[in-house]
């Protein structure tokens, strides 16, 4: 391996899981760390932390320069970004090659195909991959307002640079269009510097289908799978499982050797994911965007293949050729990952920082989690509320359901509100267990949930 | 701003951007959860600890951000300030570099330079302690009060 110590430009959960990765690999790594952080869990696990700035992100962990300086300063020769912050920023990817460190991701042009969403969409097409029904760039409200009406109402209106459910808006008839074209521009200037908007058919019946794929510079390219992250709030996952539940066999074969094709088009390198919106109306599927970066999701497909992605993500940074072959990817059994957040799901879900006073995950072998919480440890309020994802694995998908509805009764927190007695609720509702679910199926639980709180 | 104990300062000085010594693991691996190192403060055995040392009355100059640390404005130069010297509140007192970019590092108080704590070449952290100044006292007699 000729990559022999790694900067970790993130934090949390993901940090340490990057670490531990690194330790297994027999490979040294250097937590990049914010003020805030100083004592967090990668900085002490880490063979060694070094302070990046000060608690705000946009001081710390988004500074490409302060990276940079950390990873040349510690004579780290690698940097895994993790996800979010500057994962998915081309001019990380292109700031590590320019000093000679290898960066731990795709190369820069794919971030930056993929980042722009409009992009992605035409080069997706290009490779005959549905995409979901939509416009081109929308320049302005008179242009809007005819392709609206060709596409029909409702129809969403989307940012180009948009990601994380950002810019996203849903035009329910042609009376809102103004302020919705207006609005969405002013926020997509505000949140990527970039007010191109498109429009895209809205699928009201829909489940956010995912596949994880794998690419190594040989131009070797498999497919890990799917991933089902239907249960959002505001856009953001919940809940994720692997396999998807209730989709034939047929469309399942169909979107995964799609997800494949689209990487294997891009002579995509690392891991990355291929997201699907599948209309269950209609039983079609269509592309939706290409992550390019570790996700957050990805232990619910280690669960099932027993692929460790983030070491494989280092191997393939490293110049090796993919450790498995399509063949040898095997599937055995149901996964689930419930994101634990800090956040008071009885009080319309505001973020919780705080102190933890007791923290006592549950345990068992079918139970992971990962984290970067302990007893002591304060929450600070500058960055996202992930405490924990707790996930858990059986022969089949109700084994897992039963193990999460366990793993979740005997998981304790103290100090901090947490979602956890939401997730509770969920996993005991009918419609769950049934898989009856599609992206707007939660959004209409929060507020069951709030009648019985 | 001054790094409290049980947290490496810093790292080994001399060689600048070179490959710094790293402490060995502290924890051992692959455990999916673990139990967190948790409230004892993490043993960072091989970590070379810099003396920031205490000097009485003193305030703590702190690195803006990460980088190379320089004493001088140019390699031969005569360093910005030295043990001893004074410093008025805007005075540079070296710089970092940051890919390729110089940042000057104000002294942000005037006083006397007690303490050099960083060497030149040195990687720096961000709130790493350069220098100790004492505050200038401008008193009639030459006692300082206490």
């Amino acid at each position: 391996m000729s990559i022999t110590r790694v900067l970790v430009a993130n934090r949390g959960e993901i940090a340490v899981r990057i670490i531990k990765a690194c330790r297994a690999l027999g490979i040294e790594s250097v937590a990049a760390v914010s003020q805030a952080d100083k004592e967090s869990l990668p900085a002490r696990t880490a063979d060694r932390a070094v302070c990046i700035g000060p608690p705000r992100s946009a001081d710390s962990y988004l500074k490409i320069e302060s990276i940079i300086a950390a990873a040349l300063g510690t004579g780290s020769n690698a940097v895994h970004p993790g996800y979010g912050f500057l994962a998915e920023k081309p001019e990380l990817a292109e700031a590590c090659a320019k000093h000679g460190l290898t960066f731990i991701g795709p190369r820069p042009e794919n971030i930056r195909q993929m980042g722009n969403k409009l992009l992605a969409r035409a080069a997706v097409s290009e490779f005959g991959i549905p995409v979901v029904p939509g416009s081109k760039k929308v320049k302005n409200l008179a242009e809007a307002s005819r392709i609206a009406q060709e596409i029909g109402f409702p129809v969403l209106c989307k940012a180009a640079a948009g990601g994380g459910g950002r810019g996203i808006k849903i035009v329910a008839d042609p009376k809102q269009l103004r302020e919705a074209f207006e609005t969405a521009a002013a926020e997509a200037r505000a949140a990527f510097g970039d007010d191109t908007l498109y429009f895209e058919r809205y699928i009201p019946n829909a489940r956010h289908i995912e596949v994880q794929v794998l690419g190594d510079r040989f131009g070797n390219v498999i497919h890990v799978g799917e991933r089902d992250c239907s249960l959002q709030r505001r856009y953001q996952k919940v809940i994720e499982e692997a396999p998807a539940p209730r989709l034939s066999e047929a469309l399942r074969e169909e979107i995964r050797q799609a997800a494949a094709t689209v990487a294997r088009n891009l002579h995509y390198e690392n891991a990355g994911t291929v997201e699907f919106i599948v209309d269950q109306d209609r039983g079609a599927f269509y592309f939706l965007e290409v992550n390019t970066r570790i996700q957050v999701e990805h232990p619910v497909t280690e669960m099932i293949t027993g692929i460790d992605l983030v070491q494989e993500q280092i191997r393939i940074a490293d110049g090796q050729p993919l450790s498995l072959s399509q063949s040898e990817v095997r599937f055995s059994g149901h996964a689930i990952e419930c994101r634990i957040t800090a956040e008071s799901p009885s009080h319309a879900f505001r973020p919780c920082p705080g102190s933890i006073v007791e923290w006592r995950p549950p345990e068992g072998p079918s139970v992971r989690v990962d984290s970067h919480c302990f007893s002591g440890y304060v929450v600070p309020p500058f960055y996202d509320s992930l405490l924990a994802k707790l996930i858990t694995r059986g022969d089949d998908r109700s084994e897992a359901v039963e193990r999460m509805r366990l793993a979740l009764e005997n998981f304790t927190v103290r100090g901090v509100d947490t979602v956890i007695p939401f997730l509770r609720f969920l996993l005991h509702h009918p419609d769950y267990t049934a898989g009856k679910v599609n992206t707007r199926w939660l959004e209409a639980q929060v507020e069951q949930f709030s009648h019985c709180a | 701003m001054v790094s409290k104990s049980g947290y490496i300062p810093g790292t080994a000085a001399g060689s600048g951007i070179a490959a710094a010594p790293v402490a060995r693991p502290v924890m051992s691996s692959t455990a999916e959860t673990k139990e967190p190192v948790a409230q004892a403060k993490p043993a960072r055995a091989e970590a070379k600890p810099i003396d920031t040392g205490v000097v009485e009355g003193a305030v703590a100059i702190t690195a803006p951000m990460v980088g190379t640390f320089y004493t001088a404005p140019e390699p031969g130069a005569a360093p910005f300030v030295q043990l001893g010297g004074r410093v008025d509140e805007d005075a540079t007192v070296g710089l970092i570099e940051v890919m390729k970019v110089f940042n000057a590092v104000k002294s942000g108080a005037p006083g006397v330079i007690a303490k050099i704590c960083v060497e030149n070449g040195q990687f720096v952290e961000y709130g790493q302690t350069l220098f100790l100044v004492r505050p200038e006292v401008v008193l009639d007699n030459e006692d300082p009060p206490e």
